[in-house]
């Protein structure tokens, strides 16, 4: 019985300790489309700007941050895709893989059926990424992903 | 009916009867040589007899004594052969699973200290990286892409300047 013990004990620190330094799966990975204006009572923006909500206006100039379309995708082998859509735009996600602590993506945003951008990025969990989209009226777009 | 050189080999041998041998003695041209050579024959083969007696063997007890453990060993052998060989090893599948164990455990707990002294990855590590950025220019020829990051709280930004702008109702849901 020790001895059984002991074996399971090799193998579960073993495990542990080799899986500590691998990709983490199952993270979720929220993509918004957001657009950005300024108004006299602004709304609070989606929970998962919160952290850096205060950047967003600093860096853009706004105070309001609407949420037009989502995605929340909850990655399993880093090789999903996605799609977070509002009525006219579109922001395609398909992961490539999974690095040390984020997903390669590669990024395609649809104006309608039209490509308007295309990126390739390794987004860190730390690290959310923010794109600058194209002007709305007095406002602007702003397309924001976020691993959770 | 016998041949000439049976009846020659009888007649040096002494064994033909009277008759015959004086019958044979009749067919031989050289009388005289046929008796010098048969002469010669009688006295090669008291020589032999002579000479190649066996030799007397002077430890006629040892010699039989050296040939029944010879006898005994090789009777013997083929059945010690014949047996499967089952040798005590130290190598027991229980001891090889084991090592096996230990050694993998012995490998994980390296790996973790050496890769917990490896040294910190820079800040750029942590942050998203922009690695392309294509905007179609037959749409928006005046798009320009830059990228920054913000200090306080890690943001990646990808500036696009120059997209074509939209009128209010792109902002519906």
């Amino acid at each position: 019985m020790i001895r059984r013990r002991y074996f399971s004990a090799l193998f579960a620190l073993a495990f542990f300790l080799l899986a500590s330094g691998q990709v983490r799966a199952g993270q979720n990975v929220w993509s918004g489309l957001v657009v950005a204006t300024n108004v006299a009572k602004p709304q609070p923006p989606p929970a998962e700007m919160h952290h850096f909500e205060g950047t967003l206006k600093r860096t853009f100039g706004y105070n309001q941050f609407a949420l037009i379309g989502q995605s929340r995708k909850a990655l399993e082998t880093g090789e999903e895709n996605w799609l977070a859509s509002s009525k006219h735009f579109s922001l395609h996600v398909d992961a490539r893989g999974a690095t040390r602590d984020g997903y390669r993506l590669n990024l395609q945003l649809f104006q309608d059926r039209q490509v308007l951008l295309e990126t390739d990025t390794t987004l860190k969990k730390s690290s959310p990424l923010v794109i600058k989209g194209p002007q709305i009226g007095a406002g602007q777009l702003l397309l924001l992903l976020v691993v959770q | 009916m016998k041949t000439f050189e049976e009846n020659w080999t009888a007649w040096i041998d002494g064994e033909l009867s009277e008759t015959e041998r004086a019958e044979f003695e009749a067919t031989l041209e050289d009388r005289l040589g046929a008796e010098t050579e048969r002469n010669d024959a009688l006295k090669l083969g008291a020589f032999l007899k002579r000479e190649l007696q066996p030799r007397a063997m002077g430890n006629e007890e040892f010699f039989h004594h050296q040939l029944r453990e010879r006898i005994a060993h090789e009777e013997a052998t083929p059945v010690e052969e014949s047996r499967p060989i089952l040798r005590e090893t130290w190598w027991s599948i229980r001891r090889l699973l084991w090592l096996g164990a230990t050694s993998l455990a012995i490998f994980a707990v390296c790996t973790y200290f050496v890769k917990r002294e490896q040294p910190a990855p820079n800040q750029s590590e942590y942050l998203t990286q922009i690695l392309n950025s294509r905007v179609d220019p037959s749409v928006n020829p005046d798009a320009t892409v830059s990228i920054f990051q913000t200090k306080d709280d890690k943001v990646t930004v990808l500036w696009v300047d120059g997209l074509k702008s939209l009128p209010t109702d792109y902002a519906a849901k």
